[in-house]
């Protein structure tokens, strides 16, 4: 079908299949790209794009299919993808926390003399990718340090460090504000010029049609369609995903009639957060608008008592009873919940059940004098997953057998079953599809609609938008200033976010 | 360019890549293959082994294992928490040995089981407090606590051998035998089942094993880590209490280096039954066959006229295999 051959193409895989158990995760799907090409792959969560991917990065071995670079067959293994000149960014942070920078993007590929490492080298190739992408940072810092944002910048600067003629990203701007996203979409767009093949994987459908030339549907693991960005609208790459028109019920305002002041946080001091006060009345959604650095998530972990806080005082009330949290155990009995940022470390039991994942936080009402009840289990456990969207809904499986979106959505389930007074939520969708946003949105809607004080973190300035009656805005560690659902936009909240300084990663 | 040009014909269907059937081998091997190596090996012995069948012999290997399998089957909760193994078990079965024969001989036998258990709870406390508040390793802190622990039983026993009544409820114990298993194995069963179902059936156990897969995502759950790790230690202080118990009521004499060895054979049990050393999975039926393996497997040696020093040899083969077995199984997994 393509006049090209193969040697011009960078990256030509063909008729990929692979089978986790019983089902198709990636059936007989094909993939060409040529240099200077972005090649953006959509889906829903679980349509197979990150097992695609991998594959092509060696780093597992398909049933079936082969892959080439320019022409040249590669063999399985991630060691023969990297020689080749194949790069990924993975989906999930890779980093190990406590090695530096500079190590981090070395990682595998130290320069050595005699068998020593020579650290001089290895800081100048690594401050030489940082610069490649224009990101500083220091190099002697740990990444255990490093904002999200921060971490994500290093893990491409690690990919970009090898000059790879292929650069894979799985969703590289889930983690990412706005104007870090642009950032990312300008660097990106650079790197392809100057030859380099891309594989762009990302929920955002307005991204993909800002930098792509190229589309890929995904959809059960088929190849749906495979076309130049330019012939298609973005309705119609989403109802290709999605294999069904979806409708645009997005925007759907509550019509919020906040209670009482469940929860009161005030002059919360800890590492990166100055003297924050806040409130969150019943039935209320707030919104913790920012720059990722700006301290949203060491904020709202301080409050909880996820990690300690060096001052300030915390109280939760519900139907007139007060009481002051001072640990995390006793925050969560009393009533609060906590979806936290980074699922894989902190959210999930990656290789226990979804049901034993969903137990977890609600052991003591499945239980009779510490005994398990498994019946009540299952029958708890599958409702949730069925409210969540789970799919598919096998609640016997590992947690970390699901696409990342569908991890995300076991997360919350664990915390919608106990009915919390107060739900915090640190970037609720991240890596989560269109339709399953949209699902989550309502869930949290109706949660709040329920008499939950709710206050969500997002770098996804819609969501954010949509979600929030109140938006407080911070900046080094402090709300600089505060915008009802009316005055709230997205040029506001930046605005607010930035400051003077116009900041970028 | 669209991609429709082969379906997945019927034999692909079948044809799964080499390297996931590998993973499925391997990770039902180092699951499931303690069972069936088990049940070779006895079949082996009853036909090749001279002796290996007689009541006498069947006794001999049930003494032999019940002390070791009852710090095994407790141990194994320290383990499937992540925290690889409690050293100070050592320490832990002479404690409560010496104190059973000393304590009874001068105040009677319900004080020395009181203060027996005192000592298997301090040695918990101490153990669970620096792993699960301090976060200090476990290797390193039961390590200290092995040496602080015989140093004062050593200080107070002053290194004398305790001897017990010639009768009275120790020796009728120790001595005790239902056909030609010994209440000491009956200890060893009843404890399995137990712990058992302590591991498998209770929101402790449950947390024990969420704890050994992802600490960080178990504290977020609303646990308190530092109560779960600490009750895991003392599950295996109880343990190595009873075992302490089994073993001076069987010898009737208790010495403070009664216990050594003990933490090494006890892990090669919970190993070869197929618990991961990375933590999170693992049971304690799993470690009973682990025990009852390595027993039988001993006592072949023994009975083929194999010296001590082959059989430390071969038990410490069977822990590398089996280890590496469990780490090749979670690698091949993990592609
Ligand atoms: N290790 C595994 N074992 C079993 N099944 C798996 C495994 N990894 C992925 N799968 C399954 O393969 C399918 C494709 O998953 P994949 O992670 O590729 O989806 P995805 O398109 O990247 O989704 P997301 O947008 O949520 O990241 C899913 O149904 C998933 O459950
Ligand atoms: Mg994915």
């Amino acid at each position: 079908m393509t006049t090209t051959s193969s040697a011009d193409i960078a990256i030509a895989a063909t008729g990929i299949s692979k089978r986790f158990g019983g089902a198709l995760a990636v059936d007989d799907v094909s993939l060409r790209i040529a240099p200077g090409e972005i090649h953006s792959i959509v889906g829903e969560n679980g349509a197979g794009k990150s097992t695609l991917m991998r594959v092509m990065a060696g780093i597992i071995e398909s049933d079936s299919g082969s892959v080439e670079v320019f022409g040249t067959p590669v063999d399985p293994g991630t060691r023969a993808a990297i020689d080749a000149g194949i790069a990924l960014v993975h989906q999930e942070l890779s980093l190990v926390p406590e090695m530096t920078v500079a190590e981090n993007i070395l990682l595998g590929a130290f320069p050595t003399r005699f068998g020593f490492t020579r650290y001089k080298d290895l800081k100048e190739i690594a401050a030489n990718a940082l610069a490649e992408i224009g990101v500083s940072v220091d190099l002697d810092e740990r990444v255990s340090r490093l904002s999200v944002a921060l971490r994500q910048f290093v893990e491409i600067a690690r990919a970009v460090a090898r000059q790879p003629k292929v650069l894979i990203l799985d969703e590289p701007t889930a983690t990412l504000t706005p104007a870090e996203t642009d950032y990312l979409l300008r660097m990106l767009s650079r790197l392809a010029e100057g030859g380099m093949a891309i594989a762009y994987i990302s929920h955002r459908i307005p991204e993909v049609f800002e930098i792509s030339s190229n589309v890929t549907i995904l959809r059960d693991g088929r190849q749906v369609l495979t076309a130049p960005i330019a012939d298609l609208t973005p309705q119609e790459v989403i109802d290709n995903m999605v294999g069904r028109e979806l409708k645009e019920d997005l925007q759907t305002h509550r019509d919020a009639t906040p209670g009482e002041v469940v929860l009161r946080a005030t002059d919360i001091e800890a590492p990166r957060v100055n003297s924050v006060t806040l409130e969150v009345r019943a039935g209320e959604i707030v919104g913790l608008g920012g720059l990722v650095g700006a301290g949203r998530s060491e904020l709202v972990r301080a409050i909880i008592g996820a990690d300690n806080r060096t001052a300030g005082r915390v109280t939760l009330t519900r139907n007139g009873r007060s009481v002051t949290l001072s640990s995390y155990t006793s925050a969560v009995r009393n009533g609060v919940g906590y979806v936290p940022e980074e699922r894989r470390t902190d959210g999930l039991a990656l290789i226990m059940t979804v049901s034993d994942n969903i137990r977890l936080p609600n052991r003591q009402q499945l239980s009779r004098f510490g005994i398990k009840a498994p019946r009540k289990i299952a029958e708890f456990a599958q409702e949730l997953a069925d409210k969540v969207g789970l799919r598919p809904p096998e609640i016997e499986r590992e947690a970390g057998q699901y696409s990342g979106g569908n991890q995300q959505k076991v997360v919350l389930a664990k915390w919608l079953g106990r009915r919390p007074d107060f739900m915090v939520l640190d970037e609720p969708t991240r890596g989560v599809d269109v339709g399953a946003k949209a699902e989550i949105h309502r869930l949290v809607k109706e949660m709040a609609d329920n008499g939950t004080a709710v206050l969500v973190v997002s770098s996804d300035l819609p969501e954010l938008l949509e979600l929030s009656d109140v938006i407080h805005v911070m900046r080094d560690g402090r709300i600089t200033g505060s915008l009802t659902r009316e005055d709230a936009t997205e040029q506001s909240v930046m605005t607010l976010a930035a400051g003077e300084a116009e900041a970028v990663a | 360019m669209m991609a429709q040009q082969t379906a997945p014909s019927a034999a692909e269907a079948t044809t799964q890549s080499e390297s996931s059937r590998l993973a499925g081998i391997l990770t039902w091997m180092s699951q499931n293959g303690i069972f069936i190596f088990t049940a070779i090996l006895i079949l082996f012995a009853l036909i090749f082994v001279d002796g290996f069948g007689s009541l006498m012999n069947i006794t001999d290997v049930f003494h032999r294992a019940a002390p070791i399998g009852i710090v095994a089957v407790g141990m194994t909760f320290v383990v499937i928490s992540g925290n690889y193994l409690d050293l100070s078990v050592v320490a832990q079965v002479a404690t409560a040995g010496v104190i059973l024969i000393a304590v009874s001989n001068s105040y009677g036998l319900f004080p020395a089981i009181l203060a027996a258990l005192a000592a298997a709870m301090l040695f918990a406390l101490v153990n669970g407090t620096a792993v699960g508040i301090f976060k200090a390793n476990a290797v390193i802190v039961t390590l200290a606590t092995t040496f602080i622990g015989l140093g004062l039983l050593r200080f107070f026993s002053g290194g004398s051998i305790f001897f017990g009544p010639p009768d009275g409820p120790i020796r009728t114990f120790g001595l005790g035998k239902i056909g030609p298993i010994p209440y000491s194995a009956i200890v060893l069963i009843i404890m399995t089942i137990v712990l058992g179902l302590l591991l498998n059936r209770t929101n402790f156990g449950f947390l024990v094993r969420s704890f050994g897969v992802n600490e960080s995502a178990t504290r977020l759950g609303g646990t308190n880590t530092a109560l779960v790790i600490i009750g895991a230690f003392l599950v295996t202080a109880v343990a190595a209490m009873i075992a302490g118990f089994v073993l001076a009521a069987f010898s009737n004499t208790a010495v403070s280096n009664d216990g050594v060895g003990y933490e090494f054979r006890a892990l090669a049990a919970i190993i070869v039954g197929g618990t991961s050393v990375f933590g999170g999975r693992g049971s304690v039926y799993r470690t009973f066959l682990g025990v009852i393996f390595v027993s039988v497997l001993t006592n072949i040696l023994v009975l083929s006229g194999i010296s001590f020093g082959y059989q430390q040899v071969a038990l410490g083969v069977l822990i590398v295999l089996a280890v590496s077995l469990d780490a090749l199984a979670r690698k091949v997994a993990q592609r």
